[in-house]
């Protein structure tokens, strides 16, 4: 391991004890949720962004694959979108947690519900379409050409949906004061900045963890042929 | 000008040989007219609320057509492949010719469907319109939006192993926002008179049929020669 | 001792499975480096 490596792990290290210390005692509790729950917040928006991150990844790394047919690049779609599964999953449990603490039950399809239900349905067709092509090739530009339909279907979900249905979801400003439309606290935001690099970080090692071991797989298929 | 000629040969030829065969259009009568037999027996006309039949109406329309669909949309790549015709399909007609000519005959048969299931449906379910010319619409967009993701999905779906259930698998989540829109038009057109409550829901199909269809013109060549 | 209901203990926990997580991946990243060394 390089020494710059070593200092980022160990900088991420830090960074994510700081931020969940400051998402319990630094960041002020939401008023208009129950107890402590707002608290979620921290770690339930990071989880959603990622697995949107993933989502973005997966599509600029299937363009790669079929522009310069580098199984590698198709590698890359694959690990993007198996962490992107493993997000959308925690997310999904966080926000379930949420809304039983908050509304009273785990799912209340909710449009952002939904979206996210459909995210994971895509990502796991995904899979299954990936499993039932033998040759890798021919599944990574297959795989390739349902990610990226699947891309441009998806902001309908996740912008035009939540704007026609009505929504349960707290806006993204959140007031300290209760009042609504008034900018979240300082502090809450600063947490919340700090959670969202945190979890880009960790995202992007688990990540590069994922493409060093399959171009390890590839190579050695290489070499044992 | 002759892709469009292309096309409406591939067309052609696709409705010939369906007529002589018959398949996909019996798979699909028969699988709507069963579900819809199943539903409408215990349902029928008055077991729902007279406030909840437009909800109930129009989602159970759709699930309908949506399955029915299913069974019979991936046969136009299935069944080349299977055939191992498609080899010769792929030198005999440029790509988008292909996917327009498929495309088209998926239109034809959901349209099909369509007139064929819809007054049936009115009848055993008591399924009462306010704005016809507006069901029409719904209709006419819901076909072609599902024809054109059906028929990408079907290109992908035939070049792998075990198909039929794929099919499902892979078009739910993208077919998933039209179906709610196509669900959410048609409870318009069965309670509302005016034209004008449709449109939100209208241009929300047009647009993903839009970019769905514009999507599959770059991403076919890819999946068909691959 | 804070009580036992505290956000304390909430925290403690999640930093916990912070250190979990962190660890195994560090784990996973030196074998991967390992590894590396070995393919050529």
């Amino acid at each position: 391991m390089t020494k710059t490596k070593k200092a980022s792990l160990a900088l991420l290290f830090l960074w994510f004890c700081v931020v969940i210390w400051a998402a319990f005692f630094y960041a002020p509790k939401a008023a208009g949720f129950k107890g402590e729950s707002s608290r979620i917040v921290f770690f339930h928006v990071p989880q959603a962004w990622v697995a949107v991150l993933a989502f973005c990844v997966n599509l600029v790394a299937s363009l790669r694959y079929l522009r310069h047919r580098n199984l590698l690049d198709d590698a890359r779609a694959a690990a993007a979108a198996r962490l992107g599964l493993l997000f959308a999953v925690l997310a999904t449990v966080s926000g379930s947690l949420f809304a039983k603490v908050m509304w009273g039950s785990f799912w209340n399809w909710d449009p952002r519900e939904v979206s996210i239900a459909i995210l994971l349905l895509i990502y796991a067709a995904y899979f299954a379409l990936r499993q039932a092509v033998s040759d890798p090739e021919r599944r990574g530009s297959l795989a390739a050409a349902y990610a990226i339909l699947a891309f441009v279907t998806m902001p309908f979900l996740v912008f035009v949906v939540p704007r026609i249905y009505w929504s349960l979801h707290p806006d993204t400003i959140i007031s300290a004061q209760g009042s609504v439309k008034v900018q979240m606290h300082p502090r809450m935001f600063q947490v919340l900045v700090g959670s969202l690099l945190g979890f880009t970080g960790l995202f992007w090692w688990l990540y590069s963890l994922e493409v060093r071991l399959s171009r390890l797989r590839l190579r050695r298929e290489e070499g044992g042929e | 000008m002759n892709l469009l000629i292309e096309s409406f040969t591939i067309l052609r030829k696709e409705l010939t040989s369906e007529l002589r065969s018959r398949v996909a259009v019996s798979s699909v009568g028969l699988f709507a007219l069963t579900t819809l037999v199943a539903v409408a027996y215990q349902i029928g006309p008055y077991r729902i609320h007279e406030q909840d039949r437009p909800h109930l109406h129009a989602a159970l329309l759709w699930i309908i057509v949506f399955f029915a669909a299913s069974s019979g949309l991936p046969r136009v790549f299935v069944k080349e492949e299977d055939a191992h015709t498609a080899k010769s399909l792929r030198l005999a007609a440029r790509p988008g010719a292909v996917f327009a000519g498929k495309f088209l005959f998926n239109l034809v048969l959901l349209l099909g469907l369509e007139a064929f299931l819809v007054p049936l449906f009115a009848v055993f379910m008591g399924f009462s319109v306010a704005n016809l010319p507006a069901l029409v619409l719904v209709l006419v967009a819901g076909a072609l939006g599902l024809a054109s993701s059906a028929t990408m999905v079907a290109a992908i779906i035939s070049r792998a192993t075990g198909s039929a259930t794929l099919f499902v698998v892979l078009s739910v989540p993208l077919v998933l926002p039209m179906l709610v829109f196509l669900i959410q038009g048609t409870r318009t057109a069965a309670t509302v008179p005016e034209l004008s409550a449709l449109l939100p829901s209208l241009r929300a199909v047009v647009s993903l049929t839009g970019v769905t269809l514009v999507s599959s013109a770059f991403l076919f060549p890819v999946v068909w020669h691959d | 001792m804070p009580a036992p209901e505290s956000l304390f203990w909430v925290a403690a926990v999640t930093i916990g499975i912070w250190i979990g997580i962190f660890l195994y991946c560090l784990s996973l990243e030196r074998r991967l480096s390992k590894l590396e060394e070995e393919t050529p």
